[in-house]
């Protein structure tokens, strides 16, 4: 039993389910207590001891579904060999398949498969080199060179060896497909996973839209617990008279305990301005969607978009799931010749006043400007009424400053600047963000 | 029996270099399976049949307890008398966390009976239950101990005439020092210690069913201290030094999921979710509350509560909002679900505006599709 429940707790970590080792002690006495005899009750029991958000109960559910249900034409298998009474002896895998005995075949298949390793298997390419393995450790070779010595003779019995080959043949692979189904999922995902994250946001194929936003999930929910902890800081050695007696009163004002003075950090305080014109967009996109799922984190974000002249977008952001909401503010700025130096005029003129000292502009933009002016005086005011100016720019530094690209006037102003184009730079300068406002603070 | 749990040489082995919390990396196939391995060891049958009795003794629970968890069935049919009608998996969490000793974490919606459970279970259990509400800036000193300095102040104060006798004729200081020590420790005793909930439940003589409400209200810190807790049961207090549990109290932590609790505290907890009941269990649950109402409004109830869920509310009606609102009904003496009544007692159970006008909207199709619901019953 415990090779299968190895198994089935490296499938559960294959489907991302986190499971620790004291946790699987806890699923080990949990099954003996609940016994394997009923299926519902172990499947309520062990959830509980292993799967500890309702995503991964989900998950749990499906894996379990389909790994015991190879496990459960394991205990058919036992139940017919005791049934019958032709089971052969030695096991050997001829005389089995002349014998047709199909469940001491599967139990043979099991035991070979055990002792190749075939939860190994990682890559659906790797399928016929398992199978021919799993074959060969129960020794195919015989049973085929006996085929072929018969040759087409062998009248019934030879036909009926040569289905019992193909049959064998055919649950091998089956068996096989559904380990790599259980084992492999996680190890090609985690490919998947890790091009997708250093490739250009821009070059993204719409079918990888989907898995895109689960991964900037799955980034936020790390930066989040991350950085979620509000750190109270101690002023250390500077005694806080006031709260010392306030605390002290109750012990008639004698001064047993001394309190210090302590300094809150405070979360980020950002507005973001995004360029949406074609070549920016897509990455755009993503940083938006980036910092609406850190909304926990961030204490007050606003979100400006701008082509031709600028908008505050952030209720579309909270009314919308983030890709309707991106549909939405291309139908409203996008398609239109960016203009950098109309949209700071716009931003100077309506929000310059939102602005403190703690708060952090992100722009992100390419800076090209079609030859407009840039207007770097309305970013220089902005710089400085606020705490930090970020600029995030998806073109590689060798380009800033070509043609009609503004980088170069923009750039004193600027407290960070940041190439970024896939999402491994997008978490980078987030977590930055996060990190350096705790340290600022 | 009790099996200590001590692990064989070889698992410690394992534990001690290769031991990582989520290990991917270090720890290995190998290792797990000779984790398991030594743990089947230790846990092999003694016998064939009394397996259950003789692995989990119940950690602190008394055999009376522990036959009132012997089995699932029992457990639902003794929430049932108690007026607790809980789903499966709800009586399959008592009866392991019963077995094993573990705490715990029930989560889902705000009003699914998730405090209920615990104050069922300590009825159940015949047990105290202890409660303690976490709140943000929740700290030790109020959910464990305080430790009284004004009170100790003014023993010491009171007693210094009998501090002179004690120490009346004792020659230089060491030969003072030796009888103060002659007298114990009388001024760090635990008549200095204003016991909180926590040590409450841990000093409770024949157990506790302790209620941690709404944990994920408080802050990280408090988490962190809670570990303690919920996997050794016994707490460390700087003054007396580690007080033990007398008996394992039956552990429940709730929350609503308002912040994610840390993976150190869930690895702690057996996870029970549960979420709003179906339509069946729904109406055993009014049923058992309000035995009195009528049967027909009871189906009408449930199918039109049942409906309203499936809408994009800003909050779901809970299933204690539609006790109440099957109590309003009945005060009204209502047989039936009649709209113009539905819309006038809306805000029983609807704590929005918006959700209100959103459910006004639908309300004539509910109130036609929870009489057929009521019809196809019949």
């Amino acid at each position: 039993m415990e090779h299968t429940f190895t198994n089935f707790l490296s499938a559960l970590r294959g489907a991302e389910i986190r499971v620790s080792v004291a946790e699987t002690l806890d699923a080990m006495k949990t099954a003996a207590l609940m016994g394997w005899s009923d299926r519902q009750g172990l499947h309520d029991a062990l959830a509980m001891a292993l799967a500890k958000t309702p995503d991964e109960k989900a998950g749990f559910t499906r894996i379990f579904d389909e790994f015991f249900a190879f496990e459960s034409f394991h205990d058919r298998r036992e139940a017919r060999i005791l049934d019958e009474s032709r089971q052969s002896e030695d096991g050997d895998l001829l005389a089995m398949l002349r014998a047709d005995d199909r469940a001491g075949l599967v139990l043979a298949m099991q035991e070979a498969a055990i002792e190749v390793g075939v939860e190994n298997i990682r890559f659906f390419t790797q399928r016929g080199l398992y199978t021919q393995r799993v074959l060969q450790q129960m020794g195919v070779e015989g049973v085929d060179s006996q085929i072929q010595a018969m040759g087409g003779q062998g009248g019934s019995a030879g036909q009926a060896l040569r289905e019992s080959r193909a049959w064998l043949f055919e649950q091998v692979r089956n068996y096989v497909e559904h380990q790599l189904s259980l084992q492999g999922a996680a190890t090609s995902r985690e490919l998947r996973e890790d091009r997708l994250r250093r490739s250009r946001l821009g070059n993204l194929d719409r079918r990888d839209r989907e898995q895109m936003r689960r991964i900037v999930e799955k980034i936020c929910r790390r930066l989040v617990t991350l950085h979620s902890r509000r750190r109270k800081m101690k002023n250390r050695g500077q005694l806080d008279i006031r709260r010392t007696m306030r605390r002290n009163y109750g012990h008639d004002g004698v001064l047993f305990e001394l309190e210090w003075k302590k300094r809150k950090l405070d979360r980020p305080r950002v507005m973001a301005i995004c360029d949406v014109s074609g070549s920016v967009a897509s990455v755009a996109r993503f940083l938006l969607q980036f910092l609406y799922e850190l909304h926990e984190l961030l204490r007050d974000i606003r979100s400006f978009a701008f082509s031709g002249h600028l908008i505050e977008v952030s209720e579309y952001f909270k009314e919308n799931i983030a890709d309707m909401a991106a549909e939405k503010v291309m139908q409203k700025v996008g398609y239109m010749p960016t203009d950098y130096g109309e949209s700071f005029t716009n931003f100077y003129e309506n929000f310059l006043a939102d602005i403190d000292r703690n708060t952090t502009i992100i722009i992100l933009g390419d800076a090209r400007s079609n030859n407009t002016n840039p207007k770097a005086g309305y970013l220089k005011q902005m710089h400085e009424r606020c705490k930090r100016l970020i600029w995030l720019n998806p073109e590689p530094p060798p380009l800033w400053g070509t043609g009609d690209s503004e980088m170069r006037r923009y750039r004193p102003y600027c407290d960070l600047l940041h190439e970024c184009n896939t999402l491994n730079h997008l978490e980078r300068v987030v977590n930055d963000l996060l990190e350096t406002a705790q340290k600022a603070a | 029996m009790r099996v200590s749990l001590c692990l064989p040489r070889a698992a410690k082995a394992h534990h001690s270099t290769n031991y990582a919390p989520f290990a991917t990396v270090t720890y290995t196939r190998a290792t797990h399976a000779a984790v398991l391995h030594d743990l089947a060891w230790l846990y092999r049958p003694k016998a064939a049949g009394n397996i259950r009795c003789s692995l989990f003794p119940g950690q602190g629970m008394t055999p009376e307890r522990l036959e009132k968890l012997e089995s699932i069935e029992r457990v639902r049919e003794g929430y049932a008398e108690l007026g607790y009608i809980c789903s499966r998996q709800i009586a399959t969490a008592i009866y392991v966390a019963g077995h094993l000793g573990k705490p715990i974490l029930v989560e889902g919606p705000a009003g699914v009976g998730k405090t209920e459970l615990a104050n069922t279970t300590a009825a159940y259990l015949e047990l105290p239950l202890i409660r303690l509400q976490c709140y943000e800036g929740l700290d030790e000193a109020k959910a464990l101990y305080e430790w009284r300095y004004a009170k100790q102040l003014l023993y010491t104060q009171i007693l210094r005439d009998k501090l002179g006798e004690v120490l009346g004729e004792a020659q230089g200081l060491k030969e003072s020092m030796d009888r103060l020590h002659a007298h114990a420790d009388v001024f760090f005793s635990e008549r200095f210690l204003a016991p909180r909930p926590l040590l409450k439940a841990l000093r409770e003589p024949s157990g506790a069913v302790l209620l941690i409400d709404e944990v994920d209200k408080s802050d990280h810190e408090f988490e962190a201290f809670l570990l303690e807790i919920l996997s050794e049961f016994q707490v460390s207090i700087p003054e007396l030094g580690t007080i033990k549990a007398m008996r394992r109290p039956v552990v429940f932590l709730t929350s609503n999921n308002t912040r994610e609790m840390s993976d150190a505290l869930k690895r702690r907890c057996l996870h029970l979710y549960v979420p709003f009941p179906d339509a069946p269990l729904e109406r055993e649950i009014i049923q058992a509350r309000i035995p009195e109402i009528p049967r027909n409004l009871k189906y009408q109830l449930v199918s039109f509560v049942q409906q309203v869920r499936g809408l994009d509310l800003k909050k779901q009606p809970s299933v204690s909002e539609s006790i109440d609102w099957a109590r309003v009904l009945l005060l009204l003496h209502a047989n039936e679900l009649d709209p113009d009544m539905v819309r006038q007692t809306l805000n029983v159970f609807l704590k929005f505006e918006e959700d209100i006008q959103s459910v006004d909207v639908e309300l004539y199709g509910f109130a036609r599709q929870a009489k057929k619901a009521d019809v196809a019953h019949a």
